[in-house]
């Protein structure tokens, strides 16, 4: 029967549902000190989606078998991968979060409910093959996420920043809304599928706008300039967790769904796309880079780092083909490593009395105070800055391939050489670790979740990466591969 | 034959332990091992050059690893030993190894002794791997590998600016015909297809005047403009008559270096190549015409301006660059075994003269000015009869009837003889210019004798003596080698005429009351060995190499007429070498001895020939203005013009700065104002929207 | 899939032009005034002139005045509840073609929103003091 065929394939968004569900009311009844037990149950309902996922990812699913509620919503292994992704980075933000809101006074019940529900809607975004259901899973993680910014209340610059999230956020969905009905307007569905199908013919004006409203609504989501300002302020102001997990699942989420839109939808039309994509590509990349080079706060120049990162990404997606997505996919994989571990090193800098440190100049001559965590930051540095040999060169050289593959070789060099940029400030990074006056004021001992989180991110993007390339490629390719079957 | 192997290698190991071992491990362990690589070497020569004087032995090619592999060109690493190889092998190690030995007692008080003993050893690898080239790009490796270690040796007191200048001078110089080299590999490669030496040997003789090539616009005989760039490469190793200024230069490196590469072994490798690819040269007509008439002439002008000169190494100096001449215009003429010949004895007896020069600055406390010296001979008997050896045999001293005479009589007089012979013009020329060298190279080998080791000491005069003398009567003398030759003959000359009598303890005798030292024995036993070098060599080996086709075995192109024809000029050619010989030996006799003030009053009455030649044919000054001040300008305005004003302003300067207003910017634009966010947000909306309409 | 007939958005036309010469009129009001003002007029700010103007009074209070924020909580509850009503018509009238899953999804919606409720309750959202 349909219905039990789509129930099946939405299993992991049932559990993510029912078990924000039953936390929430646990939450309610048991009151904050059932927080942390929360945050682990929430892990492990994380883990058991990984684990109902995962399978199917390896196996490749996809077309007709994976489409559920008649068009509505698609498990298929594009889906399964981000969503791989975005729960490794979800459950990241669960076990980094309880130390740190502790210590500010903020560890409430609520927070692991919102990021499964955030999860959640991230979860739909990946699978939606409906403007609708876009729209829900979109708006579902926005919700939680705006909440999620807020969440130390008592701290005005995460108000401010939950506030701004929210205001700029209710913008972008009020475009992407209109672009949507711009869409259904002039090609009649709101079905992926179906308007790949009406625009095969031909792009209308009006179903032009509706693109372009889209695109913009979702650049928002992923932070590509000019839609980023919102990023640094957000970034800086949320609580480090939170920030950590904005900067990691949902751009998985986004940038999955705004290849959903582009490829599945528009997959017929890449002509009408690529160039505002081409332009949001570079432009990321380069503001991206400027702008982080004069930030003395870290959290504000890893903003910057994941809007020039998204950069890259967008080269992928401009190149339109499967090798592209599959490139986004690597690139997504390595970057939610990277962001992940970066902020776990964060979250570790911390003073005598265990105060987060957030400034460069406390990085000074970490070398000689912590000389592991200097370390995994140097790893993660050369990584983000895509120095061989660790993986975040592959990353970038698996999306320049497909660019250039892609004749696209102009924007493959330009974002090579706009890449020089981003080098610099990420170099100034180690070499403040390595080669300044240690500045003596990091001295808090971290537990054992950020060390394990941080070396299991240091081992992913070191040169032991390489070993999984090629499985990981693969695996990449047919998940990207599915993108592109006619169901 | 896998001996070869340990010959070549056993001095890169020596050299990589001493060189990165360095100070960890200390002085004596970095000699030892780089002294015992190079005996070892030495030892296992012989046996294979004994093996060859036989005659009739095949080459051998022990392979090594493959190379190179690229579309047609394709050449492995190997060792190729043959006849010409195995002369080369025993010249390099020995005096290498003789080198190593003395460098003990030479360089004993020198702070950078493992990176000295490192350096020699590297060089001496890269001259063995230059001589045992199978093919041309390994030959040119070696090549390279001597240049390099000739530039770190000549700097090797890098404090000093002069000996810094003197190495870039060398390197810059040796570029120069490094690029005739280069070019005349490239072109080899594209008329043979091939780099391997054999197969080019082989194929060259049937491209005698068969072919032309376009080169610089004209069109040439093809192996007349392929001999002719590499004999540029040639012409620049060994320092010949236009590109010979970075050698006397070269003095400011130790004398050891001095000994071991710029008189032995580096220099000489432009007359190796050039006898390694006879049968090319042999199928180029004009090239060796033009060989023999740059040899020649080297062979004069080096002569010339060695009578001049003051400065001990120098005139040494200026010899050796006079003997390579008489190396090259011998292959010019076609006699390869002559030129190797004298490549041969000339290694045993220009070593020991530096050496013993090495000897004589050892005991004279660092003074390498010849007006300082005199009447040395009792003082250090050992090194003044080493040098008479030395000197005995560079003058050629030899009876043809008696048939004996020392290390040099034999060679260069069969250099003069088939110059004569060879019936050509430009041989006849040379045969003259030969002879007339010879009555130079008499001249200013006894005025050196006579000089250091004859008359009544000059040594008050001297600064180095004074330093000694005061140090003596004080602290312990501590002064490094460099500390102290910082001062060239002009500084000497100008010190003497403002007279330094006015300070100094003379004690009336001249002496200045110091007392030179023999040197060690390990500075001795290398003198010894190669005085025996320098007497017998000739005696021993004369028959092998010029009368021997089998020795040679096809190694180099060996024309029996001619050296048949040598043996038959008439006695006053053969006798023209010793005449000419005694005559040199008079007149420096009647001027350094006999008469003293002959030589300034001759200098004084052919003032501007004294001057022309003194200042060595004003070559330095001629380059520096034809080369050097046009190369700086060009090279300021690439600087200033093209480097700091166009590239590093539009490029990296222009890059940064570009980044810099661009993060200003970025930061501007990040107001934290929502309104503002929006508005960009907006305006990107309104952008896109347009661009897709447009 | 089903696709819908394109929506013919030629019938839109004279509303189109409508609004485009509503605009331009509008604009045109606010506008000329204002240039008008600005070449002829004397442009002599003070203090007077540029405080507010209500009635002849000075302004009382600031007019953008603070609610409750216990008002928000009910109004967005009350929000929630009366658009599930709203969402309940057309299922109601549409269960004959629905059937029992559309009757599940709408009991299972019911339900969420009534753990949202719970929530609030439990949490003190609706209770005014």
């Amino acid at each position: 029967m349909e219905l039990q065929a789509s129930l099946s394939l939405i299993a992991p968004e049932i559990v993510l549902s029912l078990s924000a569900l039953a936390l929430l009311l646990i939450g309610a009844w048991g009151g904050d000190k059932t927080a942390r037990m929360n945050s682990i149950a929430a892990c492990i309902a994380i883990a058991f989606c990984f684990a109902i996922v995962a399978p199917r990812v390896c196996a490749g699913v996809g077309g007709p078998d994976a489409v559920a509620f008649f068009g509505q919503f698609k498990a298929d292994a594009f889906s399964g991968f981000a969503k791989l992704l975005i729960y490794a980075g979800s459950v990241a933000a669960l076990l980094i979060a309880p130390n740190y809101l502790e210590r500010v006074g903020a560890m409430r019940a609520e927070y692991p409910v919102l990021v499964i529900l955030a999860t959640l809607g991230m979860s739909i975004m990946v699978s939606a093959g409906d403007l609708l259901t876009l729209y829900i899973g979109l708006e579902l993680n926005s919700l939680a996420a705006y909440v999620l910014a807020a969440f130390v209340r008592s701290d005005s610059r995460s108000a401010e920043a939950g506030l701004k999230y929210f205001v700029l956020g209710a913008l972008a969905s009020g475009i992407l809304l209109f672009g949507m009905s711009l869409t259904y307007g002039f090609t009649g569905t709101t079905n992926f599928n179906a308007i790949s199908t009406v625009v095969a013919g031909g792009l209308s004006g009006g179903a032009m706008f509706g693109l372009i409203f889209m695109l913009v609504g979702l650049a928002f989501k992923i932070s590509a300039v000019p839609f980023h300002m919102w990023t640094p302020d957000v970034y800086e102001g949320a609580p480090t967790p939170v920030t950590a997990f904005f900067a990691s699942a949902p751009k998985v989420a986004a940038v999955a769904l705004l290849a959903r839109v582009a490829l599945e939808a528009f997959g017929t039309q890449v002509d009408a796309w690529r160039q505002v994509v081409v332009f949001a590509a570079l432009a990321s990349i380069i503001v991206g880079a400027l702008g982080a080079i004069g930030q003395k706060n870290i959290k504000r120049l890893l903003a910057y780092s994941s809007i020039n990162n998204v950069g890259f990404i967008l080269v992928g997606l401009a190149a339109g083909t499967a090798q592209g997505a599959a490139s986004m996919l690597l690139y997504l994989a390595v970057y939610v490593a990277m962001t992940v571990g970066s902020f776990v090193a964060l979250l570790m800098l911390k003073n005598e009395n265990g105060d987060q440190l957030e400034s460069i100049s406390d990085l000074s001559g970490l070398r000689s105070v912590s000389p592991v965590l200097a370390f995994c930051l140097m790893s993660m540095m050369f990584s983000l800055a895509g120095i061989p040999p660790f993986l975040g060169f592959w990353a970038k050289l698996v999306v320049f391939q497909a660019a250039v593959d892609a004749n696209l070789v102009v924007l493959a060099l330009l974002a090579i050489a706009a890449s020089v940029i981003g080098a610099f400030y990420y170099i100034k990074i180690v070499k403040v670790m390595f080669f300044d006056q240690p500045s003596g004021v990091v001295l808090g001992k971290s537990d054992g979740v950020h060390w394990a989180l941080l070396i299991i991110s240091t081992l992913v993007i070191s040169p032991l990466g390489y070993l999984a390339t090629s499985w990981f490629g693969d695996l990449a390719q047919r998940a990207a591969a599915t993108l592109f079957l006619l169901s | 034959m896998s001996s070869i192997l340990i010959i070549v290698f056993a001095p890169l190991l020596a050299s990589i332990i001493a060189g990165l071992g360095n100070r960890h491990i200390g002085n004596v362990p970095a000699k030892i091992i780089t002294t015992a690589g190079l005996f070892i070497s030495c030892g296992l020569s012989w046996p294979i050059f004994i093996h060859y004087l036989g005659g009739d032995v095949p080459a051998q090619v022990v392979p090594v690893l493959k190379w190179v592999q690229s579309g047609s060109m394709s050449f492995d690493w190997a060792l190729r030993v043959d006849t010409l190889t195995a002369i080369m092998l025993v010249v390099i190690t020995s005096v290498s190894a003789l080198v190593h030995l003395y460098s003990w007692g030479y360089m004993d008080e020198d702070p950078d002794q493992p990176r000295f003993f490192a350096y020699l050893s590297l060089f001496t690898f890269a001259m063995l791997m230059l001589v045992t080239a199978d093919n041309l790009v390994q030959m040119f490796f070696g090549w390279e590998g001597v240049g390099l270690a000739s530039y770190l040796l000549i700097g090797f007191w890098f404090k000093k600016p002069s000996a810094g200048a003197a190495a870039i001078k060398a390197f810059v110089v040796n570029r120069v015909g490094d690029l005739g080299f280069m070019l005349g590999i490239f072109g080899t490669f594209l008329v043979f297809q091939t780099t391997s030496i054999p197969e080019i040997l082989a194929a060259a003789p049937a491209l005698k005047g068969a072919s032309s090539i376009g080169f610089l616009g004209m069109r040439v005989d093809t192996m007349t403009v392929l001999c002719l760039l590499l004999f540029v490469g040639a012409m620049g190793k060994s320092a010949q008559l236009g590109l010979h200024t970075w050698l006397p230069d070269a003095m400011e490196g130790p004398t050891p270096v001095s000994a071991l590469i710029h008189a032995a072994t580096m220099v000489t490798a432009g007359v190796f190549m050039v006898c390694r690819l006879s049968p090319m040269f042999e199928a180029a007509p004009i090239a060796l015409g033009v060989v023999t008439f740059i040899g020649a002439a080297t062979c004069l002008f080096a002569a010339t301006v060695g009578t001049t000169q003051w400065d001990i190494k120098r005139v040494i100096a200026y010899s050796t660059c006079s003997q390579l001449g008489y190396m090259f215009f011998a292959a010019g003429v076609g006699a390869y075994g002559a030129a190797m010949f004298h490549l041969f004895t000339h290694a045993f007896f220009k070593a020991l003269l530096f050496l013993g020069a090495g000897s004589v600055i050892h005991a004279m406390h660092h003074e390498q000015d010849m007006r300082f010296y005199g009447g040395l001979r009792r003082h250090i008997p050992i090194t003044f009869w080493a040098m008479m050896a030395g000197t005995l045999a560079i003058t050629g001293v030899g009876v043809y009837h008696l048939g004996v005479g020392f290390a040099g009589f034999f060679s260069k007089d069969a250099i003069i003889e088939v110059a004569y012979a060879s019936g050509t013009e430009v041989g006849r020329f040379a045969f003259w210019i030969g002879v007339f060298a010879a009555l130079l190279t008499s001249f200013y080998s006894w005025r050196l004798m006579f000089l250091t080791f004859w008359g009544k000491p000059r040594w008050i005069q001297s600064e180095h003596i004074q330093h000694a003398v005061h140090d003596a009567h004080g602290h312990h003398d501590d002064h490094a080698d460099y500390a102290h030759t910082a001062h060239d003959d002009r500084a000497h000359a100008a010190h003497a005429d403002h007279g330094h009598d006015d300070h100094a303890h003379d004690h009336g005798d001249g002496t200045g009351g110091y007392h030179p030292h023999e040197s060690p024995l390990v500075m001795l036993i290398p003198l010894i060995v190669l005085s025996v070098g320098a007497v017998a060599a000739g005696q021993v080996f004369k028959g092998a190499f010029l009368d021997t086709a089998a020795f040679w075995n096809g190694s180099i192109a060996y024309n029996e007429h001619l050296m048949h024809a040598m043996h038959e000029v008439p006695y006053l050619v053969k006798y023209a070498a010793l005449i000419v010989m005694l005559l040199g030996l008079l007149i420096a006799w009647y001027g350094y001895i006999r008469n003293t003030n002959f030589p300034r009053s001759v200098a004084e009455q052919l003032g501007p020939v004294y001057r022309f030649l003194f200042n060595k044919w004003y070559f330095d000054q001629l380059y520096h203005v034809v080369f050097i001040k046009p190369a700086l300008w060009l090279g300021r305005q690439f600087w200033q013009r093209g480097d700091v004003g166009l590239i590093d302003r539009f490029g990296p300067n222009g890059a940064a700065w570009l980044v810099d207003r661009g993060a200003v910017l970025a930061k501007k634009v990040q107001s934290g104002y929502l309104t503002s966010y929006a508005l960009v947000m907006l305006l990107g909306l309104v952008a896109a929207i347009s661009w897709v309409l447009v | 899939m089903r696709v819908s007939p394109l929506v013919d958005l030629s019938q839109y036309l004279p509303i189109l032009i409508f609004l485009v010469i509503a605009a331009g009129l509008s604009a045109a009001f606010v506008f000329l005034p204002m240039g008008v003002a600005h070449l002829t007029g004397a442009h002599n700010p003070n203090a007077e002139k540029l405080s507010e103007y209500e009635c002849g009074f000075p302004a009382f209070e600031d007019p953008r005045s603070q609610f409750d924020v216990r008002f928000y909580l009910l109004a967005m509850l009350f929000i929630i509840f009366d658009l599930e009503a709203a969402f309940l018509f057309p299922w109601a009238v549409s269960l004959d073609l629905t059937g029992w899953p559309g009757w599940i999804t709408m009991m299972v919606f019911l339900f969420e929103l009534a753990i949202g409720l719970a929530y609030a309750w439990k949490k003190g959202a609706l209770e005014w003091e």
